[in-house]
């Protein structure tokens, strides 16, 4: 177990930056995901942290000692691949003992660490299998079974589910997340799922283009996005964003967007005249037929079971509504959406940074 | 579409047709070197099989008996000519030694550069991909004279060494380039998960990736038996003592006469030591051969 520093990392491969100087602390036993979209940089500074590549500038501590320059061998981490990456020809039991038998540990030794792992992975059954003979979960299983028996200070798992169908992918989160209990030792988690990002991180780290947009708890990042990118990027269906201006109608600030006037909390700190980004996000629209609120005229209605997605078109923008109430809504119709004051988020467009309310 | 009866039954025998085709040519070999000399050339009519079968043809050629003495014993005494030329056990044997001599060394070399060129990156490496791939443009003949005068001043004319040496020379750009493609096929993410458990690269070599083509070496392993089995020219220009079967098999063409029962005889066993080759590797092969489209 061992916390995880990064100071400054850069990474280039020729002249092309993909990491530009992150910084990032990852606290003994934290399971920290690093999200975002394909090419930002997260599976790059996840194969730095495993040593797969090395980093242009910048340093990487695991455990108090800087590892810029060691062996991914001699990092003490071990790492569980998008495709597996499991050893074809070897058993079950040989691909889990094979880091073990390059150290040549005594056999029996060997032994009782692959039976361990493989009875918290329920593997037991399956060890003199070859990994053809299994299917997508626990072909996964074993890749984790080759990562625990060699007790590492920390987890990488990149991508790891990405794989498995659907329902798999939920209960491997789930034993990922069981396992991380069990361990208590520090992960890192590359994933484009912001779900998975969701349910099992204790930190979210959200990157785009190399940069880190923001580090939080996953509910701390969905309540309080620091700029738009977060905002629009987490979360489904995604935050509603209407450009508009700041103005004032009898004393209370509104933003003016697409015809419409959106309410703003008092406390927002903006000036009339300013231009806005007006962030809400769906579940926090509530829909109703008359009185309040801005007028939409709905286009579609998706009902989902224990809420109804309500997607309306407000001058030519459409936005989406999210509402638990058994609403009879036709395309066509018109609504009113009143927006949720105290859950509003204003950005600056151009800096896309969020504007205090 | 559903198939008709008929259009099955026409595909089978289609099937068969070409298999026929194909399949023939090595019959009617086979049976040539069962057949004594007056069925070979009976210039009347095709003998299939109403000939007493003889093993003549495979005793002077396989257990170097001498053709006179089996003659007078058979009481044929239509032929009389020494055995000590047609005794092809020496052959076989250099033959054998050159093929999986070259093979062998081929596969070692190929194995090693197609990983190296598969998994690393070095500076000149496409320019060195694109080199491999150039010594396949030419053909064997254009080089063959500095071929011999090389071999001649190093002492590797009419050696056995020196055969190995040249059937690997041709043998390794086609290898190289088939196993890098299995290498290929490999992901390199396996090479890093090893890394990670603390294997050396040629541990990671040795232990994981290699073995994770058997299939492909298999393969490969196969395709230059064959040729270094079949090679002629270069056998021709090198050697005078040490005869390869191909070689060989053309002196039996002599100016007195063609021995077509001998020809036969020994272009039927030759076809063992490749099918018996193909069978150990099969097994491998099917993978090998297939690798690419049964990714998983």
């Amino acid at each position: 177990m061992a916390s995880v520093t990064i100071n400054n990392v850069r990474k280039s491969y020729g002249k092309t930056e993909v990491v530009h100087g992150v910084s990032l602390d990852i606290k003994d036993g934290a399971f920290v995901v690093l999200l975002g979209p394909s090419g930002c940089g997260k599976s790059t500074l996840l194969r730095v942290i495993a040593g797969l590549e090395p980093i242009t500038s910048g340093d990487i501590s695991i455990g108090g000692t800087v590892v810029n320059t060691l062996h991914p061998k001699d990092r003490n981490i071990a790492m569980v691949f998008q495709n597996y990456a499991l050893y074809a020809h070897m058993t079950v039991y040989d691909n889990m003992a094979f880091s073990m038998q390059l150290k040549k540990l005594p056999k029996d030794e060997i032994k009782k660490k692959v039976d361990w792992a493989a009875s918290i992975l329920n593997l037991t059954p399956y060890l003199d299998r070859q990994p053809k003979q299994l299917s997508g979960g626990q072909r996964q299983r074993v890749a984790m079974g080759r990562a625990i028996v060699r007790d590492p200070a920390v987890f990488l798992f990149d991508e790891p589910l990405s794989n498995l169908d659907a329902k798999l992918r939920v209960q491997m989160r789930t034993e990922i997340k069981e396992l991380h209990h069990k361990l208590s030792t520090t992960v890192v988690y590359v994933t484009h799922d912001q779900i998975e990002a969701m349910t099992m991180a204790d930190t979210i780290v959200v990157l785009r283009d190399g940069v880190i947009e923001q580090v939080g708890k996953p509910l701390e990042i969905y309540d309080h996005p620091a700029n738009l990118f977060v905002a629009e990027f987490i979360g489904s269906p995604s935050m509603n964003i209407l450009s508009g201006e700041v103005a004032s109608e009898n004393g209370v600030p509104v933003v003016q967007s697409n015809g419409i006037a959106l309410p703003l909390p008092m406390s927002a700190k903006v000036a009339a005249g300013q231009k806005v980004k007006f962030g809400v996000r769906p579940e926090h629209l509530r829909p109703t037929l008359g009185g309040a609120g801005f007028p939409a005229k709905v286009s579609v209605v998706e009902p989902t079971g224990p809420e109804i997605h309500i997607y309306a078109d407000v001058g030519t923008q459409e936005i989406c509504a999210i509402t638990q109430e058994r609403l009879e809504l036709a395309p066509g119709a018109d609504i009113r959406l009143v927006p949720e004051l105290s859950r509003i988020h204003l950005f600056d467009p151009a800096s896309g940074q969020i504007i205090g309310t | 579409m559903q198939e008709t009866f008929l259009q099955k039954r026409l595909r089978d025998l289609a099937a068969i047709g070409v298999v026929g085709i194909f399949m023939f040519p090595l019959f009617w070999w086979a049976l040539t070197s069962f057949k004594p000399m007056s069925a070979i050339f009976d210039k009347d009519r095709v003998v299939f099989f109403d000939f007493v079968p003889t093993f003549v043809n495979y005793a002077v050629t396989l257990f170097g008996k001498n053709r006179g003495e089996l003659a007078i014993d058979s009481g044929n005494t239509f032929a009389t000519s020494g055995a000590g030329a047609y005794d092809s056990r020496p052959t076989l044997i250099d033959s054998l030694i050159v093929a999986i001599g070259s093979t062998a060394v081929t596969v070692i070399l190929a194995t090693l550069a197609a990983y190296a060129l598969s998994r690393m990156q070095f500076r000149g490496r496409q320019g060195y991909l694109n080199w491999i791939l150039s010594q396949r443009f030419m053909p064997p003949i254009a080089i063959i004279v500095p071929v011999v005068f090389m071999f001649h001043y190093l002492g590797l004319r009419d050696t056995r060494t020196g055969l190995i040496i040249v059937d690997t020379l041709i043998n390794l750009p086609i290898a190289v380039l088939l196993l890098k493609s299995f290498f290929d096929d490999v992901p390199a993410d396996v090479d890093e998960a090893a890394m990670i458990d603390g294997a050396t690269r040629f541990q990671i070599f040795w232990r994981v990736v290699m073995p994770m083509v058997k299939g492909g070496i298999a393969a490969t392993a196969v395709l230059c038996f064959v040729f270094s089995w079949t090679e002629f020219l270069l056998s021709l220009f090198l050697t005078n003592s040490i005869r390869t079967l191909p070689v060989k098999i053309t002196t039996f063409v002599t100016s007195t006469g063609s021995e077509w029962g001998f020809i036969s005889a020994l272009g039927t066993s030759a076809i063992i030591p490749s099918f018996i080759f193909i069978l150990l590797v099969q097994k491998q092969l099917v993978r090998g051969l297939t690798l690419g489209s049964l990714k998983e």
